[in-house]
C-alpha cells in the first residue's frame, strides 16, 4: 500500500464556487484511480459526487480529468500519475457545466451527437433487397472499424480545445461517428451528412490532435475528421472558406513547390477579404517580413511530375485502411 | 553530427529569422547542416485535408532526396513540417496502398523511398542526437538568469503519440529541460501543449485568435517574461496576430515569442540581430535588456 495525496476539485452545485479538498488515501500503484476515489468516498467523505457504472471502461461513465488530463479514471492507474506527480490531481471535465463534484451535465455533448444523425439513413426509394438482409463486406466493415468502439465517454469532448472556443464546431466524438455513418454502404444520405456539416461544424477542427491522447478506445477522431473533410472536398467541393484553403493550398505548392503566402491568402479569402488584411500586410512588411514570392524550388519539375500522376480524385470510399492497433487503456 | 536541413516555408519567407537563428545556433551545437534547395513544402496538413496520397508523395520524394545523399537525419524546425514528415513515414511503413502508388509516382522521376532517412526536429535532435539538454550547458555564455520562460510546443511535434514517437504528448519536458540548461526558470501552463489557433486563421478568425489570446494569457498570468516556440507556424499566431489576439481576449498582451533557435542562440551570447530578433512584431526589446542586464557576455 502506498499513502497517495490526492487533490479534488469539489463544487456543491449551489453557491457557484470550487475549491480543491486534500485527501491521503491508501491505494496500491497498480489499482486504477476509481478505486482510490470510491474508498475516499465510502471512508472519508460520502458527499463526493461522481459517475461511474461498469469499472472496465465499457459504460464510459467515469471521464473526468487526472493530472489536466481527460481520461476515463477507471482504466488509469494510481502509479504512473503519482510518479509523475506527486499527487493526483482531480478535476471534472472541460466544456460542460459542473452539477457537483465531479459530475457535469452533458447536454451539449449529446446535442452534439443528436445532430449528426448517428443511425442508419434508409432512403425508401433504394429499397433492400427483397427478403434478403443487406449485407457488408469484410473490406467495407474495415473502413469505419475504429468508430463503433466509441463508449461516447466525452473524454475527446473534454480536451478539445475547438469545443472550448467555438460553440459552432461539432466536437471530435460527434464528427467521428458522422464518418462512420457517412462511409457506411447501407447509408444512404452520403451527399446530405457531407453537406450538413458544412462550414464550421466540420472545418474548426485544429488538428491538435488532443482528442487522439484522450480516448480510451483509440477511436482517433482527429484522424477520422480529415477522412470527413477529404470527402466534403470531392462531394461538396469547396464552397467555403476550410475547404478552399486546403485546395488551394494543394494547387499552390504545385507552381513553385514551396508555399506563395500572399497568393494562398488571396485565393482563400477573395479579393474583398484581402481588403481586410492590407493593414496587416503593410505593418508586417514594416517588421522585414517579406511577402514576396519566393523563387520555385530546383527540380520543381518533379513536383509537377508528382501532381500529374496523383493530383486526381483518390477512391476514398472503396480505401482499405490498414488495420488499428486496437484498444488502449488499462495497459499502464 | 550532418544533417539534411528542412527549413520549411515559413523559415523561408516572412519568418526568415527562425533560418537566421537556425544556422548560427547549429554551428554552436555542431549541427553541420546540408541544404538541399530541391525541398519541396510538406503541405502543412492543409494539402492532406485534400488529398492524402498526393501529400505523402510529397514528402516521400523530400525523405528520398536526403536518403539519396546518404543522409540518416532530416532536421526540422518547424513542428507542422516535423508533423508532415513523420506522418508520411508512417503512412508509408503501414498503408500498402498508398505505398504501392507513391513507388510507382516516385520511379517516374527517378526516386526511390527506402525509409532510412528520418525527420526530427532539432529539440529531438537535441535531446536524442546531442546527449539531452544538459550536454548544451557547456555551450552557454549569456546564462538566462531570472528569466521566465513559457515554452509552447506546437501541437504536431507532440501528437498523435504513437506516430511522432517524442517526449509525453500531454506531459512534455524536452523545451523546459531545455530552458533549465540555460540558466532560465521554465514556467509551467496549460496552454503550452495546447493548440495556437493557426489551422483555422482563414477559416474563422476570431476564433483562431481567441485561442491564440488565451494561450499568451495563460502563459503571462503564470509569469513568463515571454514565451519560446519549436514552430513558425505558432510563432505568426502569437507574435504576428498578437494585437488580434490581444483584442480579442480584451487584454493588451505585449509578450515577446521566441523562436526555439532564437532562444538558445541568446543563451550562447549570439547577438540578437543575427538572430533576427528585430524582425519581430512585438518588440523583444524589455525581454532584451533583462537578459543583458542579468548576464552579460562572459
Amino acid at each position: 500500500m502506498t499513502q497517495v495525496p490526492f487533490e479534488i476539485l469539489r463544487n456543491d452545485g449551489k453557491s457557484g464556487q470550487s475549491h480543491f479538498q486534500s485527501f491521503v488515501v491508501d491505494v496500491e500503484e497498480n489499482q486504477a484511480i476509481l478505486t482510490a476515489l470510491l474508498k475516499i468516498r465510502s471512508e472519508q467523505d460520502p458527499s463526493l459526487a461522481m459517475r461511474y457504472s461498469c469499472r472496465q471502461a465499457i459504460c464510459g461513465s467515469c471521464a473526468m480529468r487526472v493530472n489536466g488530463k481527460s481520461r476515463l479514471v477507471c482504466t488509469t492507474m494510481v502509479g504512473p500519475e503519482f510518479r509523475a506527480h506527486g499527487k493526483i490531481r482531480i478535476e471534472p471535465m472541460l466544456n460542460q457545466m459542473v452539477v457537483r463534484d465531479l459530475v457535469v451535465d452533458q447536454t451539449p455533448f449529446w446535442d452534439r451527437y443528436n445532430a449528426v444523425q448517428p443511425f442508419l439513413i434508409h432512403d425508401p426509394s433504394h429499397p433492400m433487397p427483397e427478403g434478403k438482409e443487406t449485407r457488408m463486406s469484410p473490406e467495407q466493415v474495415e473502413q469505419f472499424y475504429e468508430t463503433p468502439r466509441c463508449i461516447a465517454c466525452a473524454a475527446c469532448y473534454s480536451a478539445c480545445p475547438a469545443v472550448g472556443s467555438d460553440p459552432e464546431f461539432l466536437g471530435p466524438m460527434a464528427l467521428a461517428k458522422l464518418y462512420r455513418f457517412t462511409v457506411d454502404p447501407r447509408d444512404t444520405a452520403y451527399h446530405q451528412r457531407l453537406q450538413s456539416v458544412q462550414n464550421q461544424k466540420l472545418w474548426l477542427c485544429l488538428r491538435c490532435n488532443l482528442c487522439v491522447e484522450a480516448c480510451p478506445k483509440d477511436v482517433r477522431p482527429a484522424e477520422r475528421i480529415v477522412d470527413l473533410k477529404r470527402l466534403a472536398v470531392q462531394e461538396i467541393g469547396t464552397p467555403e472558406h476550410g475547404s478552399r484553403h486546403a485546395q488551394k493550398f494543394l494547387t499552390n505548392i504545385e507552381d513553385g513547390g514551396v508555399l506563395n503566402e500572399t497568393k494562398l491568402a488571396r485565393e482563400t479569402l477573395g479579393l474583398f477579404g484581402m481588403l481586410g488584411q492590407v493593414g496587416k500586410g503593410i505593418s508586417m512588411m514594416r517588421h522585414g517580413k517579406s511577402l514576396k514570392k519566393h523563387p520555385p524550388i530546383q527540380g520543381v519539375s518533379e513536383v509537377k511530375a508528382i501532381y500529374a500522376d496523383l493530383n486526381q480524385p483518390e477512391d476514398l470510399k472503396g480505401r482499405q485502411r490498414p488495420a488499428g492497433k486496437g484498444v488502449k487503456g488499462g495497459e499502464q | 553530427m550532418k544533417v539534411a536541413y528542412y527549413p520549411g516555408c515559413v523559415a523561408q519567407e516572412s519568418g526568415k529569422e527562425l533560418d537566421m537563428a537556425t544556422r548560427a545556433v547549429a554551428q554552436v551545437l555542431g549541427i553541420e547542416i546540408v541544404d538541399f534547395p530541391t525541398f519541396s513544402c510538406c503541405g502543412s496538413g492543409f494539402i492532406d485535408e485534400a488529398n492524402q496520397t498526393l501529400n505523402v508523395a510529397l514528402n516521400a520524394r523530400n525523405l528520398a532526396i536526403a536518403e539519396r545523399a546518404g543522409i540518416d537525419v532530416v532536421m526540422t524546425v518547424c513542428s507542422t513540417c516535423q508533423g508532415m514528415l513523420a506522418h508520411a513515414r508512417h503512412t508509408l511503413a503501414k498503408d500498402p496502398v498508398i505505398r504501392g502508388r507513391v513507388d510507382q509516382t516516385l520511379s517516374k522521376i527517378g526516386y526511390s523511398y527506402r525509409g532510412t532517412a528520418q525527420p526530427k526536429h532539432l529539440l529531438q535532435i537535441i535531446v536524442e542526437n546531442l546527449g539531452g539538454a544538459e550536454k548544451i550547458r557547456p555551450l552557454v555564455r549569456r546564462p538566462l538568469t531570472g528569466v521566465k520562460i513559457g515554452a509552447f510546443y506546437g501541437c504536431h511535434i507532440l501528437r498523435p503519440h504513437d506516430i511522432m514517437e517524442f517526449d509525453d504528448p500531454e506531459e512534455p519536458r524536452a523545451l523546459e529541460d531545455v530552458i533549465t540548461a540555460l540558466g532560465a526558470t521554465p514556467v509551467y501552463y496549460r496552454g503550452r501543449v495546447m493548440c495556437c489557433g493557426f489551422p483555422i486563421q482563414f477559416v474563422k478568425p476570431e476564433t483562431g485568435q481567441r485561442l491564440a489570446g488565451n494561450q499568451i494569457l495563460d502563459a503571462k498570468r503564470n509569469g513568463a517574461d515571454a514565451m519560446a516556440t519549436p514552430c513558425p507556424l505558432c510563432h505568426i499566431s502569437l507574435d504576428t496576430y498578437q494585437k488580434e489576439a490581444g483584442k480579442s481576449v480584451g487584454e493588451n498582451l505585449d509578450m515577446p515569442i521566441l523562436h526555439f533557435p532564437q532562444l538558445l542562440g541568446l543563451a550562447f551570447g549570439l547577438d540578437p540581430k543575427t538572430l533576427g530578433l528585430p524582425r519581430h512584431m512585438v518588440d523583444p526589446s524589455v525581454l532584451l535588456n533583462k537578459i543583458t542586464m542579468v548576464s552579460a557576455p562572459a
